[in-house]
């Protein structure tokens, strides 16, 4: 059972990621393509697809599990999209930015927590 | 005077702020409309029932406004800096949840709020360095 909820949460924290991701590089592209240029519109529903993917996956795991289990680890998408960015959409990382994101992550967990 | 509403209205950095006003409007709203449909018997299961209030719909809407406030913030700031200070709205919800429907907030939770705030008080160099170029 354990194991289910890792691996939902796991793909559940991927498709925000990676529908953030999509959104974002379908928006740049965008600007230079425009909106009927099939990759970003491809890229764009692909976005849409994994954060709707990402929300009905968090009410399921909201259904088994205690919200002081979830939403700390859910916090932490704060960070894991800041160097997702980074690695993939080659986003500046400065250390201020970094950090920024540790404790806002920290206090939305806090926040969450309570 | 349209122009400048226009220009006004197309500023990325008030389109994230709007973004995260409609997301605390939203929950605040759907609070309210699921409260309020509560004992509405029907398929309670789906939260198909919460439909007949009004204040479902105006969440509704407002996720919708919020939803094309970020496509738009995509487009000009970087995620790495648009998402986490779209987290505001950690903030902005437990305070709204405060101020309109009179719940509690713990000292915990106060401490987190305060915590989210020096973070976004980080950002604001980073924030800062980006605004110039834009």
């Amino acid at each position: 059972m354990i194991l289910i909820a890792i691996f939902v949460f796991t793909v559940e924290i991927t498709s925000t990621v990676v529908g953030q991701l999509l959104l974002k590089h379908a928006m740049e592209d965008s600007n230079t393509f425009g909106f009927s240029d099939r990759r970003v519109l491809i890229r764009f529903v692909a976005g849409v697809f994994g954060l709707t993917i990402s929300f009905f996956l968090t009410i399921g795991l909201l259904q088994h599990f205690d919200l002081s289990f979830f939403y700390p680890i859910q916090g932490s998408t704060v960070v894991i999209i800041t160097i997702a960015a980074v690695l993939f959409l080659r986003e500046h990382l400065s250390m201020q930015l970094l950090v920024g994101s540790l404790l806002i992550s920290a206090g939305t967990a806090l926040v969450s927590l309570s | 005077m349209r122009h400048r509403l226009v220009q006004w209205l197309g500023n990325p950095w008030l389109q994230l702020a709007l973004e995260a006003l409609f997301v605390t409007a939203s929950e605040t709203c759907l609070k309210i409309g699921a409260a309020e449909t509560t004992r509405v018997k029907g398929w309670e299961w789906t939260g198909l029932m919460a439909l007949s209030s009004l204040w479902i719909w105006w969440g509704i809407l407002f996720v919708i406004l919020s939803f094309l406030c970020w496509i738009y913030v995509l487009k000009h700031i970087p995620l790495s800096i648009a998402f986490p200070l779209s987290n505001v709205v950690h903030v902005l919800v437990p305070l709204s949840c405060w101020f309109y429907l009179g719940e509690y907030i713990s000292p915990r939770r106060w401490c987190g709020i305060g915590i989210v705030i020096i973070g976004l008080i980080v950002l604001a160099k980073p924030v800062a360095k980006i605004e110039e170029k834009l």
